[in-house]
């Protein structure tokens, strides 16, 4: 046979196999078409940068030059492309075959034959449900605050959660990163971000039982069709470099992403979705209608919290010496318990162990000890163990921004005052579906009109966090508050805008609903009207906060000393009732002194809470 | 291997003293029963933006214990128990006779769901065989969980 035969029979089957052509009035819708924009990840309005066109920053992911910006022009060169049968690229984008085989009508029977290492990983992957997992926040980790979202690949005769994949999308941090730039670099955008894949069990021992966050699993009812498509598209994204933003293109973000790619019409991302706080996108798809069930996942802070609440108050004593000294157990006191008390007991001391070193280097002693009591626990049978009972779901909170209006009396001034937070909590916000003494906000903004007077800034926090952890029998945790803006204390006869910085370390206990706290405060602050041009003080702050089923309730009184010999007293009380999840009232009374004056003031607000 | 032990710190993952135990650079059978899993505070920045090392997995790999590279994401119940923190957690659900470590354990050898129970007995009566000592390994606890298999009678054919 000549040697241009061959060529020639390949030419022509080619033609024949070619798609039909692409009419240019179909093309046109087939690139508008949600699924098609969500597999190039098209920005139809969700954030503000990269409008119109797709996040992904990596000239991998298009087969047309100007694919970034123009999903029409990325249709037609993919159309073209991955029409041809044996393409390379089929193996590189199997959604968007699927997409364009399924419009165009190309019928082959084995598209991917050639794609070895696609079918590989698409035949390991478990694709008989997705669930999102939403590991909370852990109070007193401030990194933690917002909490996280990943997603689960559950197989259909899966025994054990163990086994299933989590995908999770995360910035790629390299080893060379110093640590002061890595923060700015995270919220700025200097990392690229990608998903990868890791055993689900990794994923539980990460958040659970080394960070102590709750882990929230909401199993999606999305069907065989849907998840196929998904997974096809995460193949897609394998390598990838998207920017990854801590505000808002975060992780949550992009696994909205991805739902869209499942089931386009849910349509999550046309609307701003600015400071995508992960809880919001729990909301989002309950709301959408996709959470078919919720599971709930202690960690091991709740696990040990309610082993020690099982414990009578005998029960936890010897506990807390069976965990400094096993030997302890030879005693009448805890011989003369029945065996499965004696479980309980070595249990829980053995749970407080592993709390308190689980994230410390190795140590014999340690060892020694947690082996022996968990020998103790083998020597007597378990009682049935009680199932841990499952706080009220975070998705059941209030939304994460607040506009707020007051009214009220300064001495004999009566105001009105209105107020705007960007996010997100804080003690006396309606309760339901937070944590007991969670606190963090970010730009909460406060303007005040008084009579005779016109609107002024009142106050401006930038950044407010509190954490209030109570401690226990068995651990021993550090409470701490940061708080930085601008507030209006009388600063020499005048009540101009202060600039501050404070914050302080402090402790906090549980007695029944009622949860005591101090801390010790450092202030730095500038005024205009003062010389020097930093001020510095120190003082402390105690409260009380209540958690009542249907109020919220907080007192505290503090003192701050200056370097300048000025001094600060504020005693407060507020009390807030939720009417509605997103509504709620709050009361609230301040007495202030200070060197050469003091005043009360007092106000009611109205609290209206909106994603 | 410098790069290594701080990409697994970033992961709050363990990377001790037996880091260079057999399987190379982060391989978890040199782990012990009570391992250390410090990682602060860089950790800590690493959550913020939910981090992923630099060699970020897809999936070809069970990613996590460094040993294993090859196979996909399905591992056996070996490579599970050497994984970080999996053996404390299987100890404290052998000592009790019940638990989802053991569950996932026995999934890993390929025990059916109607011989767990029977299973988690053995594993229960077995617990100061498995667990020897406080600083028993991961690389000896699967050969004692092995061994005690072999010798039930209904548990031998699993392994």
């Amino acid at each position: 046979m000549p040697p241009g035969i061959p060529a020639f029979i390949a030419v022509f089957l080619l033609i024949l196999a070619l798609p039909r052509p692409l009419m240019a009035s179909t093309a046109e819708e087939l690139a508008a078409a949600p699924r098609w924009q969500a597999l190039l990840h098209i920005n139809r309005g969700a954030t503000l940068r990269s409008r119109d066109q797709s996040y992904v920053d990596d000239d991998r992911f298009f087969m047309a030059e100007n694919g970034r910006t123009d999903p029409l022009a990325e249709l037609q060169s993919a159309a073209e492309v991955l029409g041809q049968p044996g393409a390379e690229q089929r193996c590189r984008f199997p959604a968007r075959y699927r997409y364009l085989a399924e419009a165009l009508g190309w019928q082959e029977a084995e598209p991917f034959a050639h794609c070895d290492e696609y079918l590989s990983w698409r035949a390991g992957i478990p694709d008989a449900s997705v669930v999102l997992v939403f590991p909370a926040a852990y109070l007193n980790s401030p990194s933690s605050m917002f909490g996280h979202t990943l997603l689960r690949f559950d197989a259909a005769d899966q025994q054990s959660d163990w086994h299933a994949w989590a995908v999770n999308f995360g910035a790629l941090v390299t080893a060379d990163d110093n640590s002061i730039f890595y923060i700015y670099r995270g919220l700025a955008g200097g990392y690229p971000g990608r998903f990868s894949t890791v055993s689900y069990v990794s994923k539980i021992q990460e958040y659970a039982h080394l960070e102590n966050r709750d882990m929230w699993e909401y199993r999606l009812g999305l069907d065989a069709d849907e998840i196929s498509w998904m997974i096809d598209h995460l193949w897609e994204l394998k390598d990838v470099d998207f920017d990854y933003y801590f505000l808002d293109e975060n992780c949550s973000f992009r696994l909205l992403e991805l739902l869209e790619v499942a089931r386009p019409r849910v349509d999550l991302l046309s609307d701003l979705r600015f400071a995508e706080v992960p809880v919001n996108t729990v909301r989002a798809i309950d709301e959408a209608g996709l959470v078919a069930s919720r599971l709930y996942r202690p960690s091991k802070a709740v696990e040990l919290e309610q082993a020690g609440e099982a414990l009578s108050a005998d029960e936890r004593r010897m506990a807390v010496r069976l965990m400094k000294d096993v030997s302890l157990a030879a005693q009448g006191e805890y011989q003369t318990l029945p065996p499965e008390r004696r479980h309980l007991v070595a249990r829980a001391a053995y749970q407080a162990s592993r709390f308190r070193d689980r994230t410390r280097d190795n140590n014999e002693q340690a060892a020694a000890n947690s082996y022996r009591l968990l020998q103790l626990m083998h020597a007597n049978a378990a009682p049935e163990l009680a199932a841990i009972r499952p706080p009220e779901p975070p998705e059941r909170g209030h939304a994460t921004q607040m506009l707020a209006v007051s009214g009220g009396q300064r001495e004999d001034n009566g105001f009105a005052e209105i107020q705007y937070r960007l996010t997100y909590h804080d003690w006396l916000d309606n309760h339901r579906g937070f944590l007991d003494g969670a606190w963090i906000e970010a730009l909460n903004l406060r303007v005040r009109r008084e009579e005779s007077d016109r609107w002024r800034l009142w106050q401006l926090d930038l950044v407010n966090i509190r954490s209030l952890a109570p401690r226990t029998a068995f651990v021993r945790p550090t409470s701490w508050f940061v708080h930085a803006g601008i507030d209006r204390p009388e600063v020499a006869g005048q009540r101009d805008a202060t600039r501050f910085v404070r914050g302080g370390p402090g402790l906090a206990w549980r007695v029944g609903r009622w949860l005591p706290y101090g801390y010790l405060q450092a202030r730095i602050e500038n005024n205009d009207n003062l010389d020097p041009f930093i001020n510095s003080g120190g003082g402390a702050e105690l409260g009380l906060l209540r958690h009542g089923d249907h109020y919220s309730l907080h007192l505290s009184g503090e003192s701050l000393y200056f370097a300048d010999d000025q001094y600060r007293h504020r005693g407060q009380i507020g009390v807030q009732l939720p009417i509605t999840q997103q509504n709620g009232i709050r009361l609230s009374a301040l007495h202030d002194e200070w060197r050469g004056g003091r005043e009360t003031s007092w106000m009611m607000t109205w609290r209206y809470y909106f994603d | 291997m410098k790069k290594t032990i701080i990409a697994a710190l970033l992961l709050g993952s363990a990377a001790g003293a037996h880091a260079d135990a057999a399987g190379g650079p982060g391989c978890g059978w040199g782990n012990m029963l009570f391992e250390g899993q410090s990682g602060m505070p860089m950790h800590l920045l690493a959550t913020l933006v939910n981090g992923t090392s630099g060699n970020a997995t897809f999936g070809m790999t069970t990613g996590t214990n460094g040993c294993d590279t090859s196979g996909a994401l399905s591992y056996s119940g070996k490579s599970l128990l050497s994984m970080n923190g999996v053996l404390e957690e299987v100890a404290m659900d052998m000592a009790t006779g019940q638990g989802e470590a053991l569950t996932a354990l026995s999934v890993s050898l390929g025990v059916p769901a109607e011989e767990r129970a029977h299973f988690n007995q053995v594993m229960h009566q077995n617990f100061s065989v498995i667990f020897s000592r406080d600083d028993v390994t991961a690389g000896e606890v699967a050969d004692q969980i092995s061994a005690v298999m072999q010798s039930d009678e209904i548990l031998a054919k699993h392994i």
